[in-house]
């Protein structure tokens, strides 16, 4: 490859990596992530999850679910409000007529005594939701044998 | 293109050099707005409410009693013997039982003052043991 006697003139074309195609890459992200994003409707009631080893993903619209979150003691909030016991069938019953395919997702404090937990699913069968999830969180199999 | 006369050299066309900027921007605020839904658990389906006492046949029941410390008395249907069991140890057994009777009911009594934790762990060693038809129910004193 000695043609021109060795001298050659320097390639015009750019040394650099073409970034034209970073602006593409940002917005597609963008797109998934814009698409992807669903904002929290309810706040989080602080409880300490109770955890399974056969804990399962539940596959249902997220409409469909509805959360119970039941504190250390025993209080019930359905939608961000405070109900209490007698009134949870009231609660549920409108939505259940609403929406067949609802599945109510008891998120229980490990402590609550199992008597509150009972009058809960009570009050669930009278209002005809019995579509029932005990929401954990998912435990390894050596934390179970210890248990 | 050949340009005739020299006139301005100010392009007239829009910037769209910050597009990449104002993209990795709005990018950057989803990437900490987003929550992927976590929706996971026991799942169960409880019996309607107004149901007649369905006659079962006392072989076909397994029942676990569930302590308020936490262990758990086994009582089969049949033989009224108790065995007080933790409940790690109920996979096992109830997968054993199963392998006997396809039909067998689990029914899973917990005390009024037993924690929730407890009726958990005895629902998820249940589930894993590979049973279909689970009952729930309160212990009466």
């Amino acid at each position: 490859m000695a043609k021109r006697g060795g001298f050659n003139r320097k390639s015009s074309a750019s040394e650099e990596i073409p970034s034209s195609s970073m602006a593409d890459i940002a917005f597609l992200l963008l797109i998934f992530f814009m698409v992807s994003t669903v904002f929290r409707k309810e706040r989080e009631v602080p409880i300490d999850w109770a955890q399974a080893e056969a804990t399962e993903k539940i596959d249902e619209k997220r409409k469909n679910i509805l959360h119970l979150w039941v504190d250390e003691e025993g209080q019930v909030f359905i939608n961000d409000q405070l109900v209490p016991h007698e009134s949870i069938a009231g609660v549920v019953r409108p939505i259940y007529a609403d929406n067949r395919q609802l599945v109510v997702a008891i998120r229980g404090d490990r402590d609550v005594p199992y008597s509150q937990i009972n009058s809960i699913t009570e009050q669930l069968k009278q209002a005809g939701a019995v579509r029932v999830t005990f929401a954990t969180r998912i435990e390894q199999r050596v934390q179970r044998a210890r248990r | 293109m050949a340009i005739l006369q020299r006139k301005e050299r100010v392009s007239d066309e829009i910037p769209t050099a910050s597009m990449a900027d104002i993209a990795f921007l709005l990018l950057i605020f989803f990437l900490t707005t987003t929550v992927f839904n976590e929706e996971k658990g026991l799942p169960i389906v409880l019996p309607e409410a107004e149901q007649e006492e369905v006659d079962v046949s006392a072989k076909n029941l397994i029942f676990f009693l569930v302590q308020p410390d936490g262990s758990v008395v086994v009582r089969r249907g049949e033989s009224e013997q108790e065995q007080v069991v933790a409940s790690s140890q109920i996979e096992d057994l109830l997968r054993a039982e199963l392998a006997a009777n396809e039909n067998l009911i689990a029914a899973i009594k917990t005390n009024p003052q037993a924690a929730y934790r407890h009726m958990i762990a005895v629902l998820d060693e249940v589930k894993l043991a590979g049973a279909e038809r689970i009952s729930l129910q309160m212990l009466e004193e």
